[in-house]
């Protein structure tokens, strides 16, 4: 098996015990290395904000004012 | 002569309201047609036959004393089988929750309820809403009215297939993802979502806190406008819905969509998108042109980051949803639902928080920048040629069916990170008679301007008219209205 598939299937049970449940969820947990890659595309491009309400502010924001 | 299933909604309402038609036979209209056509597309999961006629009669009655309830007096409908209403069966599309009967109704239901609607069924879905396709395991998948092998589009996939088929005039879908305005597109009905925060959620199915939305699914802009404006504006009960006022979307239908500002993305959605729903889309927009709009072509921005981090949420918050039946009933899903949610556990919480914290500013470098340019953005719906069935069944298909599954989406998913509202409506047919959609988008709660623009062009074109050809078997006439 791929180190990197075996190395999640081992984390995912001892984290949340939860098997694999099929070939189909091995496929898409393989798949992980994607979302990597574009979360690593996308480090420094962006300014981190930690106000938790600043999506619902950004709502209103940028919506047409009368 | 007109079969009253026909009829759209506006136009049932009125019926009723002007004793064209009693609420009984619009039932009886609707219950027949679903006879005739449901054993073919499968869209539903429930019926409830005797409620129904029980709600008609009680209609008919206050309508005899000239008490009217609201702009949908004694008119059926069904929904997405995800809302609750008290005392019903909502199996959520799953097995592990076939016999789940709630006590309290969703708000968005008891708003149609006031307006003097009723339900007469529950409609199929992906299970849990979590496919784009309209397969479900456990009550069968629902097929496309125009083409039976073809996908519905999901997860809303028997409310856009009963919307399509003439049997229901309206539903209500979700939209975590596309899961309204796919199957609007697939089945060539008009479809919202609306922006997020803008109608209450309180009662409907969780999939993703974040990212569900509770819209309309209908055969005109029109219809669309009249459940907005009922199913619209805050809600105490969900603490997340919008305190901004609602607009009177059905007075903003003026069809006037002159110095209207479209524009035509140049990256990402029409990325090898299939010439004929290319065509269609520039076809649509031209419509609108000789309305007098204009059209922009420009990039926009910050695309990788929406699909970045838009692709996170909902898989950590649907493994979080369904983390005990993951770890004790894993098996009672479909293989293509426990797949996808599984790789949620495996994706670290800081990923999750990077997501929830950057979709204020990814919202605001996207509509800073492209809302300067236009009002609305045209794209397709689903930018390739609809799939079958098979060529998307993940659980009985070769390695690799997830890609064409996934791509079913690709077009939606990124508004619902955005927030922003969207409708799609039909605008064409691809080689093989299936129905093509238009998806316009604009900034957060402009829903009046793209229901405007929906009916401004559904006046110059009749794609939301047709009616797919099992409709309209010789032994479906239906009931008439003279």
């Amino acid at each position: 098996m791929d180190p990197f598939l075996a190395d999640l299937e081992l984390t995912i049970a001892r984290w949340h015990g939860v098997d694999a449940p099929n070939e189909p969820g091995r496929r898409m947990a393989a798949d992980l290395v994607n979302t990597i890659a574009a979360f690593e595309a996308l480090r420094g491009t962006l300014k981190f904000e930690d106000e938790p309400a600043s999506f619902e502010t950004a709502l209103l924001e940028t919506r047409e004012m009368p | 002569m007109v079969a009253l299933a026909d009829l759209t909604l506006v136009e049932a309402a009125e019926a009723v309201r002007n004793g064209d038609a009693t609420s009984v036979e619009l039932l009886t209209s609707c219950w027949e047609r679903m006879e005739a056509v449901n054993p073919t597309v499968n869209a539903t999961i429930w019926v409830d036959r005797l409620g129904a006629e029980r709600a008609a009669r009680a209609a008919d009655a206050s309508r005899d004393t000239n008490e009217w309830c609201g702009p949908l007096h004694g008119v059926p409908l069904a929904h997405k089988d995800m809302y609750y209403q008290a005392g019903k069966p909502c199996t959520c599309g799953s097995r592990l929750r076939k016999d789940f009967v709630p006590d309290y109704t969703a708000s968005v239901i008891e708003r149609l309820s006031t307006a003097g609607a009723y339900t007469f069924a529950g409609l199929n879905m992906a299970e849990f809403a979590q496919n784009p396709t309209g397969h479900n395991r456990e009550f069968g998948d629902c097929h496309n009215p125009w083409n039976p092998p073809y996908i519905t589009g999901g997860s809303s996939s028997g409310s856009g297939a009963a919307v399509a088929a003439r049997f229901v005039y309206a539903a209500l879908g979700s939209d975590t993802g596309g899961s309204i305005r796919l199957p609007a597109s697939a089945c060539g009905v008009t479809g919202l979502k609306p922006t997020q925060t803008r109608v209450s959620r309180y009662g409907a199915m969780p999939l993703s806190f974040t990212l569900d939305n509770v819209g309309p699914l209908t055969r005109t802009a029109r219809d669309c406008a009249r459940v907005m404006s009922l199913i619209a504006g805050r809600d105490p009960k969900d603490p997340t819905s919008a305190h901004l006022p609602v607009p009177d979307y059905e007075g903003a239908l003026d069809g006037d969509v002159r110095g209207m500002r479209i524009g035509i993305p140049t990256n990402y959605f029409f990325d090898n998108a299939d010439p004929a729903v290319t065509a269609a889309i520039e076809q649509a927009v031209e419509v609108l042109v000789a309305r007098g709009a204009t059209v922009t072509r420009l990039p926009l921005p910050v695309m990788d980051a929406v699909s970045g981090y838009g692709s996170i949420i909902s898989r950590v918050e649907a493994a979080t949803i369904h983390g005990e039946w993951m770890r004790h009933r894993s098996q009672d899903y479909a293989q293509h639902l426990s797949g996808r949610m599984y790789p949620g556990y495996a994706i670290p919480g800081p990923y999750y928080v990077e997501s929830l914290s950057r979709r204020g500013p990814v919202l605001r470098a996207f509509a800073d920048t492209v809302f300067a340019q236009v009002d609305v953005l045209a794209t397709p719906t689903i930018r390739t040629a609809l799939p079958t069935l098979a060529e998307t069944d993940i659980d009985n298909g070769p390695p690799g069916t997830e890609v064409t599954f996934l791509a079913v989406s690709a077009n939606t998913r990124p508004f619902n990170y955005l927030g922003l509202p969207a409708i799609s409506i039909p605008c064409g047919f691809d080689g093989n008679g299936l129905p093509i959609g238009l998806q316009l988008a604009g900034r957060p709660f402009v829903e009046a301007r793209l229901m405007r623009i929906a009916d401004a062009y559904q006046r110059d074109t009749d794609w939301h008219a047709r009616r797919p050809p099992l409709v309209d078997a010789p032994d479906n006439p239906g009931l008439l209205l003279a």
